[in-house]
Parts: structure tokens; sequence; C-alpha cells
């Protein structure tokens, strides 16, 4: 297996007969990766077998060639905010991190100086001598964070780690994700808003009953979705004229012109022969071009197609 | 990192002696050991005066109690309570997968547990063993106070403590496997009360496999068992002490067994 990847080779999970996860085959690259998939589609699941909180029943995961049932290697790599909103009795913010850093191997100075550290990072420095049990569901989520990054771990797994977070929050916590991401970092997000994820990420898997059913960069996933004809949006000053020329053309399938009348959306089955032929229609009829952009290459309009209606996702 | 593999034990052992100890865990364990502690208070208060200058009636006393009251019940359960919730405890409160998340071997997690759970149960019922064994002989005043210091008071109260804690050590051990195998482990601690209290009348094959036979061979003062001496047949106390240690290690090496493959379901659990 390879040192630098994170692999997935045939996993399934089963809960009894129950079907967690099924014949999961997986490889996550460096960057920002969205998971996304509805409720029970097995998203915790994976990021559950990935860090050894569960074994797989079938099939072998590897996380930059550590074997996740083994702790003391993995977690100097990993670092996982879990989707559970509970804490070790009568730990403080500052305890609960000392805790983890001292458990890496740091003395007490050093686990002292990078909890406070993280602490600051995450806007908790005020309640850090509080009982994590008194704080709010942002301030618990920050926490969470906390911990999972405090170690520099080069692999973050986050399970709905903007849940509970006020905008200003979830802001700063994408820049840090951001930021980790470009670091060359694996930073893998599960999230339910489909356009925060859609907005801060490289890739994304997506996950339903259990089985992967697309991967990859939203551009490549959207392209392989042949049964749904790509929808282009075009702003312009004289969209009919535009529309006419369009209609010459076998692989535009629908015209329509936008309700403003300062624009028209087009569903073509051949994106790039489109793209080709625009060039000309825009150059031969003249028309002033505002913008021209892909109208569902985004990480809603995938899982629309590929999963459903997406307002009941985890 | 045989160095790291130490420290994070020692840090685990902190962090379980403080969750044991000063936390509400502690209650019922303070409630157990009331019970003799109060025993041995009004014993001393309401004791005849005639009964006072003779001590040998305390010895007998104190050995009847300590095998058949406070190690079978008071040890025992109170190793129960805070042994089971070293993992058992995670588990209910949804905290577990934030000692597997850490870079611990599951072999050192379990370790690390076992000792503060031990630490703990040693603070606080060597502790209480010492206050019931000095309030038992001050009410003899002064000749109680000069068997305590001069007389084999000192040596007794060695012989017992080291049976406490031997005691604390083969049960912690026995509880964790417990907590991790068992939903609700205070049934199979019922069970093996039950088991334990049959002891006497087992084959000897099958006394082996109890914790109190052996525990029962090392009382500096043997208790007055009536008929049940016949059936009692101790061992030498190094057979005693051997069968103490292979019951911890076998515990503690299922316990091992159980940790690796320990996954984080806590809707199942």
């Amino acid at each position: 297996m390879s040192d630098e990847r994170i692999i997935f080779r045939g996993v399934s999970k089963f809960y009894g007969e129950v079907l967690g996860v099924n014949r999961v085959n997986l490889e996550f690259k460096p960057g920002l990766t969205g998971l996304v998939g509805p409720n029970g589609s097995g998203k915790s699941t994976l990021m559950h077998l990935m860090t050894g909180l569960l074994s797989p029943t079938k099939g072998e995961i590897s996380v930059l060639g550590i074997p996740p049932n083994r702790p003391e290697r993995l977690f100097r790599a990993v670092g996982y905010c879990t989707q559970y909103d509970s804490f070790p009795a009568g730990a403080t913010g500052a305890t609960f991190l000392r805790q983890t850093l001292l458990l890496h191997g740091m003395d007490r100075g050093q686990a002292d100086a990078r909890a406070w550290e993280v602490l600051e990072q995450v806007g908790l420095t005020d309640a850090a001598r509080r009982k994590i049990a008194g704080y709010s569901k942002g301030m618990r989520q920050r926490i969470k964070l906390a911990q999972a990054l405090c170690h520099r771990p080069s692999v973050m797994v986050l399970d709905e780690p903007l849940n509970g977070l006020d905008p200003m929050g979830r802001a700063e916590m994408i820049q840090l994700f951001r930021e980790m991401a470009d670091e060359g970092r694996y930073v893998i997000v599960s999230s339910h808003i489909l356009h925060e994820v859609d907005l801060i990420s490289d890739a994304v898997v997506m996950i339903h009953g259990g089985t992967v059913v697309a991967e990859g960069g939203i551009r490549e996933v959207r392209a392989e979705i042949k049964s749904q004809p790509i929808q282009v949006l075009i702003r312009c000053d004289r969209p009919h004229a535009v529309a006419g020329r369009l209609f010459d053309f076998k692989h535009v399938v629908d015209v329509r012109i936008l309700g403003d009348g300062e624009g028209l959306m087009v569903r073509t089955e051949d994106a790039r022969s489109f793209f080709a032929d625009l060039t000309g229609v825009i150059v031969e009829s003249g028309v002033a071009v505002e913008t021209v952009m892909p109208a569902d290459e985004t990480v809603h309009a995938v899982y629309d197609y590929l999963i459903g209606q997406p307002g009941g996702t985890t | 990192m045989r160095g790291l593999r130490r420290r994070q034990t020692v840090i685990i052992a902190r962090t379980e002696v403080a969750r044991s100890i000063f936390s509400r865990r502690v209650l019922p364990v303070l409630l157990l050991v009331g019970m003799p502690l109060s025993l041995a208070l009004l014993r001393g208060l309401f004791m005849p005066e005639a009964r006072r200058a003779n001590i040998g009636h305390t010895t007998a006393d104190f050995a009847q109690m300590f095998f058949f009251f406070y190690l079978r019940f008071i040890v025992f359960f109170s190793c129960a309570v805070l042994f089971v919730k070293l993992f058992r405890g995670e588990i209910l409160e949804r905290s577990l997968h934030y000692s597997l998340m850490a870079p611990v071997r599951r072999r050192v997690l379990v370790v690390g547990k076992y000792l503060g759970g031990l630490a703990s149960t040693w603070i606080l019922l060597l502790g209480a063993t010492v206050v019931i064994f000095v309030l038992f002989y001050v009410a003899h005043g002064s000749l109680g106070l000069r068997y305590l210091i001069s007389g084999a008071g000192i040596a007794d109260l060695a012989g017992y403590l080291g049976v406490v804690a031997l005691a604390c050590a083969a049960y912690g051990a026995l509880f964790l496997l417990a907590g991790l195998y068992f939903k609700n482990p205070m049934v199979p601690a019922v069970l093996f009360l039950g088991w334990e209290a049959a002891t006497p009348f087992l084959p000897a094959a099958l006394k082996a496999l109890s914790i109190v036979h052996y525990l029962g061979s090392l009382l500096p003062v043997p208790p007055v068992m009536g008929p049940l001496a016949m059936l009692a047949q101790p061992v030498a106390p190094w057979v005693a002490i051997l069968g103490v240690l292979a019951s911890i290690g076998v515990s503690l090496a299922l316990a091992v067994r159980k940790a690796r493959r320990l996954e984080v379901t806590y809707s199942a659990d």
C-alpha cells in the first residue's frame, strides 16, 4: 500500500445484518474533500472506519500507509472531529486539550503552550478554564475542532464540523480548513450544507445507501452524469438572437430565455462541442456577452441528479 | 518509545484516579466503606466494660468481620463500582472515542486505566482498612494502643492490608474485563459474588477459579468457619499469591484482547 494516500479497498461494514458501507473503493487526495450523502448513508461509518473507531467487516484501509488498527501511529497523523457532542466528565477546555497533548508525548510546558495557542486559534481563550459541560453548542464544536487539530495532524477528518457555529464562526473555520488544505494536508469534511461544501471542496465523495455513487472533482463528476444535459448560463444583451442560432446544433436540447430578458439558459449533451460552437455564434451575431458559466457544476446539482432532493441530507 | 508508553500509562492512570476519587463515582464506595466504619465505631462505643480488658475477642471479631463482610462484600462491590466504570462509564457517557483516538496502544490504555483504578481502590480501601482496624482496638484504651504499636497489631494490620491490596488487584482486573464485555456488568458481578460465596462447597478444581479461596488462605488471623472449616481447604501462601496473580494476568490479557477490537457504536451499547 502507498505511504502517501488514504485508500479504501473493497471495504464493507455490516452492523450485524445492517449495512453500513458496501464495497467501498476510494482514494483521497491531499486537499479538501467534501463527503456528502443523506442521513444514514454511511458518511460517519466511513469516517469511523478511516480512524479505526470501527473495523471493516471486509476489505482494507490505509491512511498514509498506516492501518487504522494502530492508534499509536494513526493518531499522530490524524485528527478526528466526531459527530458526538459529549466530552470527558469534568474536563475544562484547557485540561481537555492538555490531556490530548500530553498523550502525544509533550511535556507539561509544551502541552500548556500549544493548548493555549490552539484555544486562541478557535476563539476559546476566555472560556478555557470553564467546564466544557457549560459551553454553548458552538463552543463545544470549537473545542472538538481544537482537539482534532492541536497536534498538527496531516489528515483532518471532520464530521459536520460547522454544525452549531454562527456565520462568523463558519467563515473562520472554513478559512482554517482551506489554509490546511492549501498546505497540502488532507482535510475530509462531511457537511449537510451543500453550498458550503461547494465553496470549500477541491473534490467530493457522494455516498448513498452505503455505496459511493461518485467521487472526484465536481466538474469531473458532473461530466460523468451523461443522462443529464449540462446547463449553461449565458448573460448577454440580445438573448433571442443567440437562442435562434443555438437551436441549429444537435447537442443543444433546450434553450430558455431568462425571466429578466438579459440572458438565456441552455441545456446541452456535449459541453465541449457547445463551447466551441458558442464562440462562433457570439462572434457572428455580434452580441455583447457578460457571462458564460456552467449552471449545474455544483455539489447541489450533482447531488440532486445522483441522489435526489438534498433537503434531508446530513 | 518505551519511555513514552510509560508516560502515557502514568497520564491515563492519573486521569482515572482523579475521575474515580474526585467525582460522583466515589459516592457509592464511600457509602459502602461507611458501613464497616460505622460498625467499628458503634462496636467501640457500646462495648461492655468487661470486654475492654480482653483484646483476644476483638482480634477474633475483626477477623470475622473482615473475611465475611469487608472482603467479600465491601471490597468486592467497591472494586465493582470503580473498575466497571473505567470503560463502561466512558461508553455510557459517550466519551470513549477520546480514549480510542489518543495515540496510544490499546494495551497501554487498558493497563493505564487498570493502574488508575487500582490506585483509587488502594487509596480508599487500604485507608479504610487502617481506620477500621484502629477503631476496633482503640476501644480497649491504652491496652489497644499498645497492641497496635508494639504488639502483634502492626503485623496483623500489614497482613490485612496485603489481602485487601491483592483483592483490589484481582477483583479490579475481573471487573475491568466485565465492563468491556457486558452492557450491564453488575449482573455478572452478582453472579460472581454467588460463586465466591459457594466456594467452600466446590470441588478443589473449581475452588481454584475462586479469588476468595486464595485470599482466605492469606489472612493473618483465620476466621472461625464453623462447619465450613472442613470444606475450606486453604492453600499455601505462595500458591495463594500465584493464584491471585494468575487470575489478574488472565483477566488483563482478555481485557487487552477485547480492547483491541473495541469499536465505537454508542447506539448499540
